[in-house]
């Protein structure tokens, strides 16, 4: 159980072989590529002739590695695009389809006119952005000539005749008035026709004799008119309005056509899924062989697997060839092991809140197996609603059975499911059903009536955890070897602890007291072991008493347990007072069960949130904190990593 | 109905231990969804995890609720008799709903900062998000301890 032990692979092949047996270990699924090839490069390839040689290959194998990147995201655009116009199926539901090799070998076939239909589909959306272009630009130009609607003279018309000059221009609204008087004041050749109006300007034509040129110009820039140009557009604004608004009809017309096109392409959509999924294996296989060290006729690899499966590896590949050599050895000192765990069914679902902290060191312990207990224990104890662990379970039971869960959701909802059986059987302890909704007797006490007696119970599970906690960092210096360092730095202060806790028990006060001093004594003397320097020796000793604080807050913050319990069974009882108030009229039972089901809910939402945070915050600080080594990697193998289907063989 | 100034005391207790929890935990969640708004315009795909964050300030507000509560539900108000209270037990009754009054007002909105930081783990990291939310949870430690107090306070008066 715990971590898994994992062996180091040491294998050299046949360079043509190379790809049979990657392919076979791809599908095997259970080893992980070392990446030999970066160190061996950078040391050693500028004395080896074969320098040129091998940076020849990469430079191949990069390129179809690109080539591959392209065709996936190709591929990828063509699945998204036409998305929209199949029938949407909930993969979680129905899980992926599979897919034989023989439909495979058809589909790669006729793989290129799959990328016709491909390229189809780009043209499309190429058409589909020139058309949308084209719409904005119209809209445009409708909206810049609106406001001239009523001019009736064509654009191309407007400028200079033989003694007169029109122009279009827009001015303030103020202006306009002041401007008429003043070309009738100075006795100006010109005439202002409004057009149109807008919040705050006027969009008028104006016409003026060419000899009063000079002062109207002078008086458009002191009344700060625009004159507005055109450019090319010929017709009446009216006219060009009219064509513009049928082109934007027409491109409609296009758009909905397109749709259309795309709904009959749709079709090849689960084509493109299995062209992705076939390529994405590929890239992954492809991406191997750059780990891989190469000669002109042989390659080596080294690979991480667990343990339990050396015998399976070599008789995979021992089926596809004989001439290959393989050794297996433990991993070394400096070795960076891949970490992967393995725990019984019931704590597995645990693993989630610890890989969310992070994975256990490879030579460290494994967590989880000690962890769950007291994860499944708090988590009841803080929603503490059997009601509401019901629910839990219903939703999670339901969503385990019906959908196809892998991975970490299939681990949360287990999760979920375990949590709620844990908040059951304390909301029976405590009488919470739904608050006191049901009005059951608690089996042991209603924290409500006596909460000493729960905050007593908190810190006692909290010294268990904290106990717990420095019997394995023990524990892990014994492994290790370091028998008086466990001696010391455990033991002593678990002596301490426990002759502390028996000193607050009137009856065992005595003993108590002598255990504590034996503990804190041989802190004094021990804790400062490293030090060379005796005085120093002795202060580090002192000080590591203080220590105790840490203890004491650790057992403290357990006192959670109580408080986040009372919130949900008072807010629940909360909700159920709401509700009967209203009851009475036929309205009143309607109103009443509305708040009796959103209340409950709300409370439950906000108070599983509480509850899960609340718990692995105890975990993670508590209990991760006296002995836990973290920062391992996560185990990587080379598998058939699909998106959309299952390719069974390949 | 004559009140006493002990029941007077007693019920500006439980409003001021309702109220201020409720403006910090407002203000919390409201910094919190100001950072979650930016984070959705970009990636709506985070809603989820970013609701998360936002609703961790908001249990402040809950915690003074239910000091509240039980408040008004020790001096008789909820049964509809007020119990007769001396100006000296109404005192403690105020005393006892400080804690979460003060304390759950200010680290809801500690907390909220928090929650707001941890909405760049989210944009940027989002597989890293139980991790802010632990950050978060350790500001919330102090107004759970302070709730407990109230409680524990509360219980320990006899009227």
């Amino acid at each position: 159980m715990a971590i898994v032990n994992m062996k180091k692979m040491h294998l050299l092949g046949l360079k043509r072989e190379k790809e049979k047996i990657l392919k076979v270990l791809q599908k095997t699924g259970i080893v992980e590529v070392i990446d030999i090839v970066e160190d061996e490069v950078s040391e050693d390839a500028k004395e080896l002739n074969g320098e040129v040689q091998r940076s020849y290959v990469n430079q191949e194998l990069n390129r179809e590695l690109i080539d591959l990147e392209n065709k996936l995201s190709n591929l990828k655009f063509g699945i998204d695009f036409l998305k929209p116009y199949v029938k949407p199926t909930n993969p979680l539901i129905h899980g992926k389809p599979n897919i034989k090799k023989d439909e495979l070998q058809e589909l790669l076939a006729k793989e290129n006119s799959i990328l016709e239909s491909l390229q189809a589909v780009f043209d499309l959306d190429k058409e589909i952005s020139q058309l949308k272009t084209k719409k904005s630009k119209l809209i445009t130009q409708i909206e810049m000539l609106s406001p001239w609607r009523s001019l009736d003279i064509p654009l191309e018309q407007l400028g200079e005749t033989g003694r007169t000059t029109f122009i279009a221009a827009v001015m303030p609204r103020k202006s306009k008035a002041e401007l008429d008087k003043r070309i009738a004041d100075e006795g100006l050749l010109a005439e202002i026709t409004t057009l149109g109006e807008s919040k705050d300007d006027v969009y008028t034509l104006v016409i003026y004799h060419k000899e009063h040129r000079e002062p109207m110009e002078k008086l458009f820039k002191e009344y700060s008119v625009n004159l507005q140009d055109f450019g090319s557009l010929k017709g009446t604004p009216k006219e060009l309005i009219l064509a513009a608004e049928n082109e934007i009809k027409d491109i409609d017309k296009e758009q909905e056509n397109i749709k259309d096109k795309s709904k009959k392409l749709s079709d090849n959509i689960q084509n493109f899924e299995i062209l992705y999924d076939y390529y994405t294996v590929e890239k992954d296989r492809k991406s191997a062989f750059l780990k891989v060290m190469d000669t002109d006729k042989t390659f080596s690899m080294q690979a991480w697997l667990p343990e339990e499966h050396e015998e399976l590896v070599k008789s995979q590949i021992s089926k596809v060839t004989d001439t290959v050599y393989m050794e297996f050895s433990e991993p070394s000192e400096e070795d960076d092991i891949p970490v992967l765990l393995s725990n019984p069914k019931l704590v597995e679902p645990f693993e989630v809140v610890t890989e969310l902290y992070s994975l256990p060191d490879p030579r460290g312990l494994d967590p989880n197996l000690y962890m769950a207990p007291f994860f499944f224990v708090f988590f009841g104890m803080m929603l503490s609603d059997a009601g509401y662990g019901i629910i839990m379970c219903l939703l999670a039971g339901y969503a385990l059975q019906k959908f196809k869960l892998a991975g970490t959701g299939k681990k949360f909802t287990a999760l979920v499911f375990l949590c709620g059986v844990s908040t059951v059987i304390w909301g029976a302890i405590f009488g919470g059903w739904f608050g006191d909704l049901l009005g059951l007797k608690p089996l042991w006490i209603n924290p409500l009536d006596n909460p000493l007696s729960v905050l007593i119970l908190s810190f006692i599970m909290g010294i268990v955890q904290i106990y717990a906690g420095i019997i394995l960092n023990a524990y892990k210096n014994i492994r290790a070897g370091k028998i008086v360092d466990a001696l010391m730095d455990q033991g002593l202060w678990l002596v301490l602890l426990t002759g502390l806790l028996m000193f607050a028990m009137p009856e065992l006060a005595t003993v108590g007291k002598y255990m504590a001093i034996f503990g804190a004594a041989g802190l004094i003397l021990t804790q400062g072991r490293s030090q060379k320097n005796i005085i120093k020796k002795f202060t580090s000793g002192v000080l590591s008493l203080y220590d105790i604080t840490g203890y004491l807050s650790d057992i403290l913050s357990y006192s959670r347990l109580l408080a986040l319990g009372l919130t949900t069974g008072v807010i629940a009882t909360v909700i159920n007072t709401m509700a009967k108030t209203v009851s009475g009229s036929i309205i009143g039972y309607i109103v009443m069960a509305l708040i009796i089901v959103g209340g409950h809910v709300f409370n439950l939402a906000i108070n599983v949130l509480g509850a899960y945070v609340h718990s692995s915050r105890l975990q993670y600080i508590e209990f991760f904190g006296k002995f836990y080594d973290s920062g391992g990697r996560a185990f990587d193998p080379l598998k058939v990593k699909t998106t959309y289907v299952n390719l069974e063989d390949i | 109905m004559s009140l006493t100034l002990g029941q007077v005391l007693a019920l500006f207790g439980a409003a001021l231990a309702v109220g201020l929890p409720g403006i910090g935990s407002a203000r919390g969640v409201g910094i919190v969804g100001e950072s979650a708004a930016g984070l959705v315009t970009e990636d709506p795909g985070k809603f989820g995890q970013a609701l998360i964050l936002q609703a961790l300030p908001g249990t402040q507000g809950i915690y003074g609720f239910l000091a509240g509560f039980l408040t008004i539900q020790k001096i008789g108000l909820l049964a509809g008799n007020l119990v007769d209270i001396t100006p000296y037990q109404g005192w403690l009754i105020f005393a006892s709903c400080m804690p979460i009054a003060i304390v759950g007002f200010l680290s809801a909105i500690y907390q909220g900062r928090v929650a707001a930081a941890g909405i760049g783990i989210v944009s940027k990291r989002p597989e890293e998000v139980a991790k802010g939310i632990t950050f978060s949870a350790m500001v919330e430690t102090y107004a759970v301890l302070a709730l407990l107090a109230t409680i524990l306070m509360l219980f320990g008066i006899n009227i």
